[in-house]
């Protein structure tokens, strides 16, 4: 393992030195993780020199083993390996039943709602799974990049919900990750591909992954990449055209429906297989037990045609949700192993009218363009003047529950974020102290349609007749795609607000024994942990401080003010070289206290300053 | 105090004539200088406050950008903010508006593609003469009334304009 590097007190790192971030597609099927280095974004290998990782992880009584090893177990151990885990992630237990397969898992339910797989290491959640995956590139790149990693950028697919977000980032906490931002994939690969070829104008990304599908449409502008809508379906991919070749092989061969874990995953193989080697071939040989048969590539697009339909279809909306017309798309850059299949890439050509770009490797496309972030958002600057900026939508709308069982939109689908709104809502009975508010996405306007993120309750509304009080609602959705809602009863100011955990998410009870227990695992202790993330918290902010500082201290501070705050930096950098987690802690918070003006003042300046270039610029004009 | 002036964020002047390109130049470079991605290594305190500016940046933008949105918000301005729902006293239109129902309900009923796309070009020219007609009179106070009359028949048929989108949906069925 690599060691850490710890900076002589009161000196900061080197300025030229990189920071180590790094961009993570976790993949369905596989998994990658990916770096700028020497200015150039390519995937990490492991020790072998293979880039792709499986995204598969098998449980034995004393280890866990994650990739190639664990998927060609699968058959043989199918209880205790688990594949595609990404399709469970911030789904119900009865969510599971309907992704419309049969998954060779046993499923527990836990404290939250979320499905537990049960394996020879005991309940697993999809979130413990997914760590997994994480820790294994974590490890791979700190091994490669030969440093710890100041943090990640995750990729998640653009129709991913509240909770499958959520889901993700508590997967990398697990995992001892640092996520500096969740990032759909769609745009990550626009990221990729607009800075290779310089695009400007309207691209549309067709991601079909092996369990998700995206549609996004993006207006690329001088580095900044707009989204315009995003579109699609969380339970669509590869692993389906998988399923419906495997039931064509059932028929065909006349077997039970009713198959043990190990047969059904041995088919699926076989199904898989057939897949692959029809992108080359126009018909293959299918060997399944004692039957043996003939799939043509005719038949194979024909049992995926519904499927394609309906990626379509999600396309067509997306354009319109645009504002545009299918003929302005000027690009159609194809992402994810499934646009391999031709059938996919020919229908996708039609509807647009063009040949889609497939230049970019897509099952790399998406890393390449999230490590790429990651290295903006570390602070690693590129070349002044190509500075990148994404702009986001949120893929489904956020509501509440009104009377009726009806769904309130308070913001709708692609709408850009980071965004807040707030509406008012009042009671309904005379005397009423109490509310639920019932946090709802999707968009369809029944309750029941629509997907329940959260509920809540805000009490002790002073009793008015029906009508007279005023609960100011506010939800704001940050620059990851995650929600957090807050109500006010607004003549009283009585306050309720929570930090959206979703229903389907893990509790915070579960969270903190899986943290336990991943510290247990590394053979670390719980207190030297604490004292080494209060340190690089510490060495964070200060760092951050100084180059404020450094930026505008002498233009936006008065003397005093400049004083007190290099004072309260001494104080903390002192105490980080200590072993006083709290005492690092209250000086953290100080510290913060003390810089609170003077972010403000910077904040109001750099809107200043843009506006000022704007009209500079235009004058030139 | 409350937020600022959506036009003063942009460097312009309130007025209902916006050139749409401009504003949206102007967006992306002020999105460049508060979005949260700018201080993902700062202090927590500064990444609040961009998600903060960032938050109003958005909502400003998206008032100015839509016509209807843009019109209510000038009014709001200048005056009594508009109540939602108020009973239109404008029977002229009214029935202009059963009119627009009834055909949108028949173009449902024998999914006509080509109908669909005629009815949106007339729903266009419609809602750009009201917008000439609210650029004309929004700025007179005398004429506050015959504005508030344009805000609601404008926000109708942004409604309407909605409802053609989700027939659209489902005739792609």
């Amino acid at each position: 393992m690599a060691l850490l590097q710890i900076a002589e007190p009161g000196q900061s790192p080197k300025p030229h030195q990189r920071r180590l971030a790094v961009g993570i597609d976790l993949g369905t099927t596989n998994s990658l993780v990916a770096a700028v280095r020497s200015g150039l974004a390519e995937p990490l290998p492991d020790a072998e020199g293979r880039v792709i990782l499986p995204s598969a992880v098998r449980y034995h009584a004393d280890r866990v083993e994650v990739g190639q090893a664990a998927k060609a177990a699968a058959a043989s151990d199918p209880l205790n390996t688990v594949l595609s885990v990404k399709r469970l992630m911030g789904r119900g237990v009865e969510d599971v039943s309907h992704l419309g397969e049969h998954l060779p898992y046993r499923f527990v339910e836990g404290e939250s709602h979320m499905p537990f797989i049960q394996t020879v290491q005991g309940p697993k959640s999809p979130v413990e799974v997914s760590a997994e995956i994480l820790r294994v590139l974590r490890e791979r790149a700190e091994a490669t990049l030969g440093g710890e990693l100041v943090g990640a950028v995750i990729t998640v697919p653009a129709y991913f919900d509240d909770a499958q977000r959520q889901a993700t980032k508590d997967a990398a906490r697990l995992a001892g990750l640092n996520v500096l931002r969740l990032l759909n994939e769609p745009t990550a690969a626009a990221v990729a591909y607009g800075l290779d070829q310089q695009a400007e104008g309207v691209v549309a990304i067709y991601d079909l992954g092996g369990g998700t599908f995206d549609i996004s449409i993006l207006r690329l502008t001088r580095g900044v990449f707009e989204v315009l809508a995003t579109g699609g379906d969380s339970a669509l991919g590869g692993d389906d055209f998988d399923h419906a070749v495997a039931a064509w092989i059932i028929d065909q061969a006349g077997l039970s429906r009713d198959l043990d874990p190990a047969a059904q995953r041995q088919l699926l193989q076989a199904a898989c297989a057939a897949k692959e080697a029809l992108t080359n071939a126009d018909s293959v040989e299918v060997v399944h037990g004692d039957w043996r048969g003939t799939l043509s590539r005719d038949i194979f697009d024909a049992l995926i045609e519904p499927m394609l339909a309906r990626s379509l279809k999600a396309c067509r909306r997306a354009v319109r949700d645009a504002g545009i017309e299918l003929e302005e798309v000027e690009a159609v850059v194809m992402v994810g192993g499934s646009t391999r299949v031709p059938r996919v890439r020919e229908a996708v050509g039609e509807l647009f009218g063009r040949t889609p770009l497939t230049d970019i490797d897509p099952d790399q496309v998406v890393a390449i363009g999230a490590a790429i972030q990651a290295d903006t958002l570390a602070g690693n600057k590129r070349g002044a003047g190509d500075e990148l900026l994404l702009l986001d939508v949120i893929p489904l709308s956020l509501g509440l529950e009104t009377m009726g069982g009806l769904m309130e939109k308070i913001i709708p689908r692609n709408t850009t974020i980071p965004v807040a709104r707030a509406q008012d809502f009042t009671t309904y009975k005379d005397g009423q102290t109490a509310m639920m508010i019932h946090v709802l996405q999707g968009e369809r306007e029944l309750v029941s349609d629509c997907r329940s993120l959260a509920r809540f309750e805000l009490r002790g509304i002073p009793p008015m007749v029906a009508g007279a009080a005023k609960i100011r609602v506010t939800f704001q959705v940050d620059a990851d795609g995650l929600l957090s809602v807050s109500a006010r009863e607004l003549s009283s100011g009585v306050e309720a607000s929570i930090q959206v955990k979703p229903s389907y998410g893990l509790t915070d009870g579960e969270i903190a024994r899986m943290l336990q227990d991943s510290f247990q695992h590394a053979g670390g202790d719980k207190a030297a942990r604490a004292l080494r993330e209060q340190q690089v918290e510490a060495q964070r902010l200060l760092e951050a401080v100084q180059s404020a500082l450094d930026a505008d201290g002498e233009r936006l501070l008065g003397e005093d003010e400049r004083l007190a705050i290099l004072a309260a930096m001494d104080e903390l950098r002192a105490l980080a070289a200590g072993e006083d987690a709290h005492a690092i802690e209250r000086q953290i918070k100080r510290l913060t206290q003390i810089t609170d003006a003077f972010a403000a003042r910077r904040m109001d300046a750099s809107i200043k300053a843009a506006l000022a270039g704007r009209r500079l610029n235009e004058l030139e004009e | 105090m409350g937020s600022p002036c959506h036009f003063a964020l942009f460097g312009l002047q309130p007025d209902f004539r916006v050139d749409l390109a401009q504003l949206a130049a102007r967006y992306r470079e002020l999105a460049k200088a508060v979005h949260p991605d700018r201080f993902a290594h700062a202090s927590e305190r500064e990444q609040r406050l961009a998600l903060e500016q960032s938050a109003q940046l958005n909502e400003a933008y998206q008032t100015l950008r839509s016509a209807p949105r843009r019109a209510l918000y000038l009014l709001s301005l200048s005056g009594e903010a508009l109540p939602l729902e108020a009973t239109v006293q404008d029977p002229e239109f009214l029935l202009q508006q059963m009119h627009w129902r009834e055909e949108l309900e028949e173009l449902q009923d024998s999914a006509d593609l080509d109908g669909v796309a005629a009815f949106k070009q007339r729903l266009k020219g419609a809602q750009n003469e009201l917008d000439e007609r609210f650029a004309e009179c929004w700025n007179d106070p005398a004429r506050r009334e015959e504005a508030e009359r344009l805000v609601r028949r404008m926000q109708f048929l942004d409604k309407l304009a909605h409802e053609v989108r989700i027939l659209e949906e489902r005739l792609d069925d």
